[in-house]
């Protein structure tokens, strides 16, 4: 063998800037979503069902007074984050199994790119590619505002939490999807998780509320003669005394288990959002979806003071907390703690040379 | 040789510098219960094409993860050019390319799209990328499908971008899985001249596959590997010179038989029905034994029609090797 071996021509060396690798990682996964056909019919679908469930909803309450427009607002806020949850993990959730399946993993994990970036750029791509979905909305979301009624300091709360919602939902799906070794798996996984958020805090509050079960001393309402005789244009349900007879009565102590609905990624939304403060005498506008959660969650975080009226016979306008602590760092924080636990466990599953393989798995 | 090229911030590149290939000792690799690698010295020198031959299970996928610093050997150690892939992942990365026997591509992205996605997770500028990938393209000539999605590329075209993303980082180390399974004759033709090429260029390149014929003509060195161990290593050089079988097709295998009879010469014969033509199978020692063998039968009068060697060279250890197993 006498093949003139020519030098090996040294390069500089490249490394592979951290947030270059990602963004490398991140414009392959947009590419393959964008080529895709199926995604834009998807998208059309989507858009048609809101504009229609919006549409009705405003045809059918226009006519009914002031809120028209915050509830078309919040209408399409809770619809966006309802097939958020339904949609994002099955589209994060294929992103690292269905490499694994395909013999691109094993590709991408022969360069220099890292896990963190890997999976970072992964989970970037799924949630730009489920903000599509928020996006789509937006001519809805402009055609609420020309009501004129939408409370303004509420909008970056919802749009904000809303945005974040679909971060962590999409990073549970990408840190599932790590750890899995089919994508049928994965998704199935996620949407466990996601119900366990959803459903599953609705479930854990329903059944703690025999844990909260309280005997209390009660007593009637006393509302004066002239409150009583009064036609109803005066009448002020607020102004009773109370009796001085106690009798006990159960009633459930809900300030003590409302923090397992903190996680319920409905909760987190709602609960984010300032509600308006009314003003002495003016009515209450419609009432939309994300509005009635925050009001439900409020009023049971009062708990007995809210719901008994006269306790140990005292009136419970005199006790009513001010403004109860906001739920949603709780939520947003065991929420977090999720899916950055599953990223961080999938990051040690990707890493390579790999030590021990799951029964049944190949890297190439 | 020293081949440091001074550039700035340079101490990895001073590290890459020396060439000396893979070595492997008492590799050792099983998943659960089954034991895929048992024990395997491998070697391969720079500037040389080493085949690794074993049939099917072998475990040749599973040294070339281990090699690919994809996967952790549960004994032995691994250097490649001089880099621990176990312990320096990332350094033995950016000298190798591998190309798995598993054809999987981002099938959405076009050739160039793939070529340049690879470049840019090594690395490389934007610019050089698309330099680089054309280049790639043209090795491996796919010009004509640079723009169209990977997805409609037939096995053999899917193939030669396989081969060509394995070489983006213009590595010193290649490791082909498997690469001419599927391929068409003359598409095999071109990736013999290619992988002859990279060799010679300084590379060091490591092929595994069980179809020998093709191996003969562009290997240098075969490492034999069955049940999980390294059976045999051997040059080609050496194996030209051990007992291969011979077979002489004649227009009368009965002269044929008297003739080799009378020499003492031991040997297997088939006759056709019809005719009085035929075959012989002779083992013989070597090349030059051959040689004269011919000689003899032609000068004897004997009318031979063909006179070549039963099987490849690197299929003849193959076959002494399975003989050798009880
Ligand atoms: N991830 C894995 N899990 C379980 N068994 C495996 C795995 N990878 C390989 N094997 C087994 O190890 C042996 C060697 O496989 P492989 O290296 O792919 O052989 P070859 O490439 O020589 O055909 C086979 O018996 C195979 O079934
Ligand atoms: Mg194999």
């Amino acid at each position: 063998m006498s093949a003139p071996v020519r030098e090996r021509q040294v390069q500089p060396r490249a490394e592979l800037g951290y947030l270059s690798g990602i963004r490398t990682i991140f414009k392959l996964e947009i590419l393959q979503r964008v080529r895709s056909r199926g995604w834009y019919m998807f998208l059309a679908m989507w858009f048609t069902v809101i504009a229609l469930v919006v549409g009705l909803t405003a045809l059918n309450v226009g006519a009914q007074g002031r809120g028209t427009g915050q509830l078309m607002f919040e209408l399409v806020v809770a619809f966006v984050l309802f097939f958020g949850l339904l949609i994002a993990p099955a589209l994060s959730s294929n992103s690292i199994t269905g490499d694994r399946a395909n013999g691109t993993l094993a590709i991408l994990q022969n360069t220099l790119i890292t896990p963190g970036q890997l999976l970072l750029g992964k989970w970037l791509a799924a949630w730009v590619t489920s903000l599509g979905f928020l996006i789509v909305t937006i001519p809805l979301l402009l055609w609420a505002m020309t009501y004129g009624d939408i409370y303004f300091p509420a909008v970056p709360g919802l749009l904000g939490m809303l945005v974040l919602e679909l971060a962590i939902v999409c990073g549970i799906g990408v840190g599932v999807s790590a750890l899995a070794n089919r994508t049928l798996f994965a998704v199935l996984i996620s949407y466990l998780l996601v119900a366990m958020l959803g459903l599953g805090t609705l479930i854990a509050f329903g059944l703690s509320m025999e844990l909260v079960r309280v005997d209390v001393k009660a007593s009637n309402q006393e509302w004066s003669e002239e409150n009583m005789n009064g036609d109803d244009a005066i009448w002020d349900p607020n102004d009773y005394t109370c009796g001085t007879t106690l009798y006990t009565q159960p009633a459930y102590a809900t300030d003590r288990n409302t923090w397992l609905l903190a996680a319920n990624p409905f909760v987190v939304v709602a609960d984010a959002a300032p509600r308006p403060v009314l003003k002495p005498g003016q009515d209450a506008d419609l009432i939309g979806p994300m509005g009635g959660i925050s009001e439900m969650v409020r009023s049971s975080q009062a708990g007995i003071a809210n719901t008994i009226p006269c306790l140990n016979g005292i009136k419970n306008l005199d006790t009513l907390p001010e403004k109860s602590s906001p739920l949603w760092p709780l939520g947003i924080g065991l929420q977090g703690l999720l899916a950055a636990g599953l990223l961080v466990a999938g990051r040690a599953k990707l890493r390579t040379p790999a030590g021990r393989l799951a029964t049944g798995t190949r890297i190439a | 040789m020293e081949s440091t090229v001074s550039s700035p911030g340079s101490t990895t590149v001073a590290q890459t510098a020396q060439n000396t290939g893979i070595s492997a000792n008492s590799l050792a690799r099983s998943f659960g219960h089954v034991v895929a690698v048992e024990n395997i010295d491998f070697r391969a020198e720079p500037g040389k094409v080493t085949a690794l031959i074993g049939p099917n299970g072998s475990g040749k996928t599973t040294l070339l993860l281990m090699l690919a610093s994809l996967l952790k050997p549960n004994h032995g150690t691994i250097s490649v050019q001089g880099i621990d892939p176990v312990s320096n992942p990332r350094a033995a990365r950016a000298v190798l390319g591998w190309m798995p026997d598993t054809l999987g591509m981002w099938e959405s992205l076009t050739g160039r799209e793939i070529l340049t996605t690879v470049a840019a997770l090594y690395g490389i500028a934007k610019s050089d990328a698309a330099t680089r990938a054309q280049e790639l393209l043209e090795l491996v000539s796919l010009e004509e499908l640079a723009d169209t999605p990977a997805r409609v590329f037939s096995r053999g075209q899917a193939q030669r971008l396989s081969l060509a993303r394995a070489l983006v980082n213009n590595p010193a180390i290649l490791l082909l899985d498997e690469p001419a399974s599927g391929l068409d004759p003359g598409a095999r033709v071109q990736l013999r001249v290619l992988v002859r090429q990279l060799a010679d260029s300084g590379k060091t390149v490591v092929i595994s596959s069980h179809v020998l014929a093709e191996l003969d003509e562009m290997a240098d060195a075969a490492v034999f590997i069955s049940k999980g161990k390294t059976v045999r290593s051997q040059t080609l050089a050496e194996a030209g010179t051990q007992i291969r079988g011979y077979t002489i097709s004649v227009l009368d295998v009965t002269r044929l038989r008297e003739f080799l009879e009378a020499k003492n010469i031991a040997a297997t014969y088939a006759q056709d029905f019809d005719s009085p033509r035929g075959s012989a199978k002779v083992k013989l020692a070597s090349e030059t034994e051959a040689a004269a063998l011919l000689k003899e039968l032609v000068l004897g009068n004997i009318a031979v029609t063909t006179f070549a060697p039963s099987a490849g060279l690197l299929e003849e250890t193959y076959l002494s090797l399975e003989e050798g197993t009880p």
